[in-house]
């Protein structure tokens, strides 16, 4: 057996620390003797080093699992810079790369690796995993194992099915910074095997608490154009949803303000430059969804904010966990209209699809093995339903998901189990009882750290000074008529992009003249086509010029098409008409349907929508097309199939330009 | 059981250890020392050469098979998450039918299997025969998958072309039970998952396989999967056998090992070694499978089968009606539906009421059974 002063001078030559903390030393103690940890500890407490420093002392591989690409790559580097031999396979990097990196591993030249627990359904992976030497295995945000958390996540079913499966001896750590005693037991049974969990304290000194309760969208839009540039350091602005981060951004850009919008959706290259950016503090603010920040190691973010109320406290205490880790004060700020509290209402009532929709997916798997696009063309629900459905089935053993070949299909268990509804019910009534602690979090009047350290299951007896209720000064908003100008001025200035630019085809991406929902746009489309039945009002022409010119400035066309309607009539012709008439590009007439096609939003997915529209239309004069661009109409963007489906057919034309204008593009649309 | 997966593998498949010898050691620390497989691979080398009387050899390969204990384990999920399922020896999921048949010395020590495991514990007969038969002898076969389907008997059958690949054909197109057992590791037989899904889905087919998951087909595997064929059945029927191969040195060692074999008796001018198998102590059946060597094939229609006998039905339908009870009283509607069975209800409830394990309960003014407390079946360790 070793002793602390033996390791510590280790430490000291590998990693440069004298010593290590007292609970970094128990982990590390247990670790060493081949036990199973739970380590729950608050952000910035040093806790990878509890696995990093073990996994040089071991003689094989330690393997990593982390549902964080930014985090594995930023440890990958630190450690790279001490010498220590650490690699990740992840989505991000070539084919290529991970093969290169799963070799290395093979042959025991690598010491950390870091991998997605999504690896797991890789046979690549998996064959490498029976030649590797084995000395570790890490789940890194451990609280993604369980639905109590705020963060399940199904591929890491798999990893505890795997944890369950590792022979007694071999050291096993999950660690968390945000967990609360009902995740902290679930996750620790899941994992079993005689685990002991370390807790510490999870309060944040540093953190200054603000919440600012406001009546509109425009006030929170007000404030921060007013304020943002003025707090302190550079941080990150947390939005509801994608459009939202859309809207903010081009707000602040309005106002000239630094910054930049994040989500998901965004290419690597393009995720990769803002996280860099927000490194070298290249913006003032970056605006994003929850997407952006868990596991970034950026130890100076000065201010989070929200626009948007979070599902639960430990969201939040999760979100803005990622501020102040260097121990400077740091401004935490959430806006809150009680308007707010619908969208996370929606997500909790509307998260689960209707249980007849369920019955469908499992009578569809219980005939024939499918996969998820033959899924969705079977049943006619979206992507995001049948995901939803399908990790529901896996978690109550009804359906496994099998690799077919290269491909992953569904595959009724035999003798399973029938639909457990009432597990639904249980998880939405949790999670409606955590929205309302969140809302008591907004309206309690004590102090706000303590109420988050006591919903994590924290007992603290600590005096804290560090809220709008216990000592700081509350922010108020009161808009005045100039701001309000600004942002009316900023409203009718500004054009939804639609993304539609795809490899073999001549289109460009295009322009809305406004969201279908946000303003009152969507309600006069809908009043022309399905009660007055008279063309588009004036307005709408007006918006769309507006629209065009500020996508397409003096650019000239060689025609205007307009889509062939399927049921509205001549709604869509006469609109494109009068643009030709005002931009003075010539109409065609010619753009014609082959066959009669359903209206796209009877199709809840785009596979059908894209199957719908697929070879339905064609041009009745294409010898006038070659070499010429395209100026293509249409009222509402969707999914854009029907968008995509003829900027093909043109290009087959050797139309050399085809540029999309609608009046306006809806919000959500399936495969965002 | 499912956690020791990972211990399972790496012993099931010590390199050059054979089923005796693995079967032996599993009987010393499980049975007589009663420790479970993982305390076994913790003890100390000292412990192993001591109590265990291991030689050096054996006790390097169980440190190797120790060494891979962590890549097993990934191994073991990802079998896991395909559906295939680990059936130990000391499992009672594990067929009793093989381990009477094979003893410990033959029987494997571990079943990767896929589908119904349920299907492991009916009564079971083989139906086997040469890969190019046809005619005589594949109608024999479906013949006979007809009347063992009919008597909720389940075919067990080794996936090879001809009579095997008709046996399960036929099985499936009565509405009976399959085992295939594969000559192969149980992974690679992807083909034959998505044929066979919609009837492992329902319940009626087990796919099983003895080899490494991985190990791709071979004549050798081919031979080794024979025993296992036999193993697995009440009964086995042979169609028809040429005078060496597969089939033949099954049958020779399946005599040798005092198992009864029915063989078709073949008419007069049949090219094929049935006769020889008879002489050597096979017992020759009809088309019907009816142990009768003056039996011919124009008798076929009106004879009673042995597999239809009243006595015998009896047994296996009062079998299939306690299988069907879940806890809460049934009427005798909702019995004949789940039991599958064509009755009507008035003879049902006649048998009903004299089953000693039912008991009858008045639900409004119907009669309603249940089954009487203490009849749950619990299954024992090593049966």
């Amino acid at each position: 057996m070793t002793t602390r002063p033996e390791e510590e001078s280790k430490l000291k030559q590998t990693f440069g620390f004298d010593s290590f903390y007292d609970d970094q030393w128990e982990t590390i103690d247990r670790i060493l003797k081949g036990e199973r940890v739970l380590l729950i500890e608050k952000t910035g407490f040093g806790k990878s080093l509890c696995f990093q420093y073990p996994a040089t002392i071991f003689k094989g591989t330690t393997v990593i699992f982390s549902p964080l690409i930014a985090l594995m790559r930023d440890q990958v580097k630190k450690l790279n810079s001490l010498g220590i031999v650490a690699k990740c396979i992840n989505s991000e990097q070539t084919p290529e790369e991970n093969t290169q990196i799963i070799e290395d591993a093979k042959s025991g030249k690598v010491k950390i690796l870091y991998i997605a627990p999504e690896r797991q359904e890789n046979s690549e992976w998996i064959e490498a995993t029976r030649q590797m030497n084995l000395s570790m295995v890490v789940i890194d945000e451990a609280h993604c194992i369980s639905v109590w958390g705020h963060d399940f996540r199904p591929a890491f079913r798999r990893i505890i099915n795997l944890v369950k499966l590792l022979p007694t001896g071999l050291p096993v750590l999950a660690t968390t910074a945000t967990a609360t005693k009902k995740v902290e037991t679930d996750v620790a049974s899941q994992i079993g095997g005689n685990i002991s969990v370390l807790r510490g304290n999870l309060l944040r000194e540093n953190f200054k608490l603000y919440v600012v309760k406001v009546k509109s969208e425009d006030e929170k839009l007000v404030w921060l154009g007013q304020y943002l540039g003025k707090l302190e350091g550079t941080g990150i602005l947390y939005t509801g949803t994608r459009v939202d981060t859309e809207i903010y951004s081009k707000w602040f850009e309005h106002l000239k303000l630094s910054t930049i919008g994040y989500n998901a959706g965004l290419d690597t290259d393009s995720r990769i430059a803002i996280e860099n950016g927000l490194m070298s503090n290249k913006w003032k603010c970056v605006i994003s969804t929850n997407a952006l920040g868990m596991g970034i190691d950026k130890a100076d973010i000065r201010f989070i904010i929200h626009t948007q109320i979070p599902q639960s406290p430990i969201h939040y205490y999760q979100e803005i966990g990622r501020a102040g880790r260097d121990g400077k004060p740091s401004n935490i700020i959430l806006f809150y209209n009680p308007e707010d509290k619908k969208l996370p209402e929606a997500f909790i009532e509307g998260g689960r699809p209707s249980i007849s929709k369920y019955e469908k997916v499992i009578n569809a798997i219980r005939n024939e093995l499918l996969g998820e696009r033959e899924l969705m063309r079977k049943t006619n629900l979206k992507q995001t339903q049948i995901r939803v459905i399908k990790s529901d089935l896996v978690e109550q053993g009804i359906i496994r998901e099998v690799t077919v070949g290269r491909s992953k299909k569904f595959e009724y268990i035999t003798n399973a189990p029938a639909l457990n509804t009432k597990a639904f019910e249980d998880l939405r009534n949790t999670k409606k009882a955590d929205l309302e602690q969140m809302i008591q979090y907004v309206e309690t009047s004590q102090s706000r750290m303590k109420f988050l350290c006591d919903f994590l299951g924290d007992s603290t007896t600590h005096n804290f000074t560090n809220c709008d209720n216990t000592g700081l000064n509350k922010i108020t908003v009161k808009p005045n008529e100039d701001w309000m100008q600004k942002l009316q001025d900023f409203r009718e200035d500004y054009f939804p992009n639609l993304e539609v630019e795809a490899r073999g085809s001549n289109i460009v991406n295009g322009v809305a003249a406004s969201y279908y929902g946000v303003s009152n746009v969507g309600a006069a489309l809908h009043r022309s086509k399905y009660e007055t039945k008279e063309d588009f009002p004036d307005f709408l022409l007006k918006l769309c010029l507006k629209a065009y010119r500020k996508k397409f400035g003096k650019e000239k066309f060689d025609f205007i098409a307009y889509v062939p309607p399927t049921s509205s009539g001549d709604l869509v012709k006469n609109f494109a008409t009068k643009l030709s008439q005002v931009l003075n590009f010539p109409i065609t007439h010619d753009l014609v349907k082959t066959r009669q096609t359903k209206e796209q939003k009877v199709f809840e997915n785009s596979y059908l929508k894209s199957d719908n529209v697929s070879g339905a239309f064609s041009f009745n004069n294409p010898s006038i097309l070659a070499g010429k661009s395209i100026l293509l109409v249409d009222d509402i963007f969707d999914s854009g199939a029907t968008i995509k489906e003829l900027g093909k057919l043109f290009t087959t034309f050797g139309v050399i330009k085809i540029a999309p204008i609608v009046i306006a593009r809806t919000v959500g649309g399936d495969l965002v | 059981m499912k956690n020791e997966a990972t211990y399972w593998i790496s012993l099931a498949h010590l390199p050059k250890w054979g089923y005796g010898k693995i079967n032996s050691l599993i009987v010393k620390f499980f049975h007589d020392e009663k420790i479970t497989i993982e305390e076994f691979f913790n003890l100390s080398e000292s412990v192993w050469s001591s109590k265990y009387q291991l030689d050096s050899k054996e006790i390097s390969d169980l440190q190797k098979a120790k060494s891979e204990l962590p890549n097993n384990a990934f191994f073991a999920e990802n079998l896991f998450s395909q559906g295939y399922e680990l059936i130990p020896i000391t499992s009672p999921e594990y067929s009793k039918t093989l381990k009477q048949n094979l003893k410990a010395a033959h029987s494997p020590a571990l079943l990767y299997v896929k589908g119904n495991k349920q299907i492991l514990h009916e009564k079971s007969i083989a139906i086997v025969g040469s890969r190019a038969a046809e005619g005589k002898s594949l109608e024999f076969t479906d013949n006979i998958a007809k009347l063992a389907s009919k008597d909720f008997k389940v075919v067990v059958s080794g996936f090879a072309k001809g009579v095997d690949k008709q046996a399960l054909d036929s099985a499936i197109k009565y509405k009976g039970q399959s085992i295939i057992v594969l000559p192969q590791g149980i992974t690679t037989f992807n083909s034959g998952f998505k044929t066979y899904y919609k009837q492992i889905v329902d319940g009626d087919v087990l796919v099983l396989s003895t080899f490494h998951p991985k190990a791709v087909w071979s004549a050798g595997l081919a031979m080794a999967r024979n025993p296992i064929i036999y193993g697995l059945a009440d009964e086995i029927f042979v169609a028809e056998s040429s005078e060496k191969g597969g089939t033949w040195s099954g049958v020779i060692d399946g005599l040798r090992k005092g198992r009864k074999i029915y063989v078709r008796k073949p008419e007069l001018n049949e090219k094929n070694a049935n006769i020889l198998l008879i002489q050597k102590g096979a017992i020759a059946v009809n088309y019907n499978g009816i142990e009768n060597s003056n039996a011919v094939y124009s008798e076929q229609s009106t004879s009673t089968s042995l597999l239809q006998e009243p006595t015998v039905s009896i047994d296996n339908i009062n079998d299939r009606i306690l299988k069907v009870f879940n806890g809460r009283p049934l009427s005798a509607k909702e019995i004949l539906d789940k039991a599958g069975l064509d009755w009507t209800t008035k003879k049902l409830t006649t048998l009903l009421q004299k089953m000693e394990d039912v008991q009858t309960v008045k639900k409004g003014r119907t009669n309603q059974f249940i089954l009487k407390a203490n009849q749950v079946d619990q299954p024992t360790l090593f049966g």
